[in-house]
């Protein structure tokens, strides 16, 4: 008998019309505002971009050091330095309009009014392809933190949700207690898709100085490999969680580690801190992830997933996992 | 040009070219040890030496591992296009610089380069003083050595703490007008810093160029600011600074250093050491601001 396989199809639906090339896009603050790498990097094997957090006014960012290096992993304390909405919205998505490749502004507000004002500027602007809505970044200090409690978390993005058609992905933090209770709460609110995970809150101690190596309070954001088991279980919750399309980030260095996300429940990935050592990185993770979806003959990617109902145990993970 | 990311610095400071980098897998041909935990090392890489400019740098990933993660930056000492080679002076204080100073002859790393801005070289010969301090003497056999092919008079006025921490002078490109050493402790050249005794040195000075620590530019840039110069005004000061880095090529906005507002503009502004960096004008660092940051822990 002969059987025909359909064709491979690498794309990714995120809704809304949003559909990427391959599953492989760059992290926030990772690849700057998509040109500043360009000549460099190259940006047509991408299947999307997510640009550096944008406010609603420039910021000139935290005090250095900014960035401290660490086992398999760096802090960062950049503190959301960036030219504010305004420039991004005219000078900078007049240039992503020509490109091939999505590019999704990722959007910081210290409170609901200025989330809802700065993707207000964003909507309808032509090279503006979606937000990406970091109700998690560790670097600035607010009066209330989005990412921690599901109800301020679901108001933030309902108000948004109200103002914009564009596509809106919600960037989840790790720093919480229940991270599935936030996605839930922010799929109901009306986000299209989540991305999880943001950095985890982490220190770095000079022993010879007796104080952190990071200015102010010390406390930075962790990235890297360092953190990629903790991101795969994150990814794994938020998966059995919601129903829309999952976005998994963190620590993703190589093709395998970004299969590994798809497995793990992702329908996308972004690749951060690898743009940094080796900025080839998210070129080879894509060609990579191309040439295994030839070689084990898939259909889509999302064969890669785990099917959990496979693997007889608990649901929900129990604490004593020592 | 690219618009920066972050505050903008209207037009005072150009960006480095980023097309002319290439990552390019660089094999170890020679590491020479010297005094103290100083070292030069040489890699292959035909590439980057043949782009290297001096004052520009390489971001070296000494081992395509998780541990160290970053790449480490580090001036091209030497780029010998010909021969296809570029060379590093480099001392080993923490785990990436002490890995590097394990390496053999053989061993590979990845090179990224050249990245970053470097010296402006005189369109028309003149006299070029160079002012270093320690480990601030790393780009200037390749910047002497380009300047000397242009038929340029250079003078090296170079310091250190001690003798361990000073540049080996039979390293020294051969032609140089002059050759000053310091030492803070006497242990080898004149006793004292080096921005103490310079001012002789910079008489009839076109240009200066300078690199080490903060501290020690801050000061040159004041004594050459309050100094007087006879017609022509003060010469054109260049200085080389340094930043933590996690990219180097403009995407982390890791490497913040401040700028002197521009004319007109409001406020403090940031630029970037890997793009606008790390050879900037003395003249539009925020020098007060530079200092007030606190010394780099690791
Ligand atoms: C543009 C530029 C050019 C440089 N050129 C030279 C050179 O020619 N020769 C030389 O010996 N050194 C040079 N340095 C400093 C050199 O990069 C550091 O000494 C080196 O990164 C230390 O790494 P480590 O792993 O040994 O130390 P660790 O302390 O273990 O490093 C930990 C982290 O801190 C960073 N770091 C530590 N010290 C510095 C520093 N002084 N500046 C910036 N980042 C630092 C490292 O890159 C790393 O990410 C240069 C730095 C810059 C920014
Ligand atoms: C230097 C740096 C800057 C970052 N800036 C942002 C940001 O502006 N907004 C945001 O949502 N995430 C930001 N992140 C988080 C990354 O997008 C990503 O979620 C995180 O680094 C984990 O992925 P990684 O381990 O692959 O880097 C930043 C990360 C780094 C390392
Ligand atoms: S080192 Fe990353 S922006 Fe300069």
């Amino acid at each position: 008998m002969i059987t025909i396989t359909p064709p491979f199809d690498p794309r990714v639906d995120l809704g809304r019309g949003l559909v990427l090339a391959n599953p492989i896009g760059v992290a926030s603050g990772t690849f700057g505002f998509g040109f500043e790498a360009e000549a460099l990097v190259g940006i047509t094997h991408l299947g999307a971009i997510f640009s550096k957090g944008t406010t609603a006014v420039a910021r000139e960012g935290n005090h250095p050091p900014r960035i401290a290096e660490t086992a398999a992993g760096m802090l960062n304390s950049i503190g959301l330095q960036n030219p504010g909405v305004e420039v991004v919205a005219r000078d900078y998505a007049a240039r992503w309009a020509q490109w091939p490749v999505p590019v999704l502004v990722n959007v910081a507000g210290a409170d609901i009014s200025e989330y809802v004002a700065i993707v207000q500027h964003l909507d309808g602007v032509s090279g503006v392809s979606g937000v990406e809505l970091n109700i998690s970044c560790p670097n600035i200090a607010h009066g209330l933190d989005f990412a921690t409690e599901p109800g301020a978390a679901a108001r933030c993005v309902a108000a948004v949700r109200a103002v914009t058609t564009l596509p809106l992905v919600v960037k989840l933090s790790p720093n919480v207690t229940d991270i599935a209770e936030v996605a839930r709460a922010v799929a109901d609110a009306g986000a299209d898709a989540v991305s999880a995970v943001n950095t985890y809150l982490g220190m770095k101690m000079a022993l010879h100085a007796r104080r952190p190596v990071l200015p102010g309070l010390g406390v930075g954001g962790l990235s890297g490999p360092a953190i990629k088991p903790l991101a795969l279980a994150a990814v794994a919750k938020v998966r059995r969680a919601v129903g829309i399309p999952v976005i998994g980030i963190g620590g993703i260095a190589t093709t395998a580690d970004a299969l590994e996300f798809l497995v793990a429940g992702a329908d996308a990935v972004q690749v951060g801190t690898a743009n940094f050592n080796n900025p080839q990185a998210s070129r080879e993770i894509v060609e990579g992830c191309l040439a295994y979806a030839e070689q084990h003959h898939l259909q889509r990617f999302t064969d890669l997933r785990w099917q959990e109902q496979d693997h007889p145990g608990s649901r929900e993970p129990s604490l004593d996992v020592d | 040009m690219t618009p920066l990311a972050g505050a903008s610095t209207q037009g005072l400071v150009g960006e480095s070219d980023l097309s002319r980098a290439v990552d390019e897998a660089a094999e170890c041909t020679a590491l020479q040890p010297l005094q103290g935990n100083l070292f030069e090392i040489r890699f292959r890489a035909p590439e980057v030496a043949r782009r290297a400019q001096p004052g520009q740098f390489a971001q070296i990933w000494v081992e395509q591992s998780h541990i160290p993660l970053l790449r480490r930056p580090f001036s091209f000492s030497r780029a010998q296009p010909r021969e296809g080679v570029v060379s590093f002076y480099i001392g080993a204080v923490g785990e990436g610089s002490r890995r590097l100073r394990r390496f053999s002859p053989g061993d590979s790393a990845r090179i990224l380069g050249p990245l970053g801005r470097g010296f402006t070289l005189p369109d028309r010969p003149g006299r070029s003083v160079l002012v270093s301090g320690g480990l601030g003497a790393a780009p200037f056999p390749l910047l002497g050595e380009r300047l000397l092919e242009r038929g340029e008079q250079v003078v090296w006025v170079n310091g250190a703490r001690t003798q361990s921490e000073l540049y080996p002078g039979e390293l020294v490109p051969n032609g140089m007008a002059e050759l000053v050493q310091f030492t803070e402790d006497g242990s080898q050249g004149r006793r004292g810093r080096v921005t103490a005794g310079l001012l002789p040195s910079l008489k009839g000075a076109d240009r200066i160029y300078a690199c080490g620590p903060n501290q020690m530019l801050a000061a040159l840039f004041a004594l050459i600011s309050e100094s007087a110069f006879e017609e022509g005004g003060a010469p054109q000061l260049e200085v080389s600074i340094e930043a933590p880095m996690g990219c180097g090529f403009g995407t982390c906005l890791g490497c913040a250093i401040p700028l002197r507002p521009g004319a007109g503009g409001e406020g403090p502004v940031v630029g970037l050491c890997c793009r606008q960096g790390p050879v900037l004008r003395g003249s539009l660092l925020d020098w007060e601001r530079l200092l007030q940051q606190p010394e780099h822990l690791g």
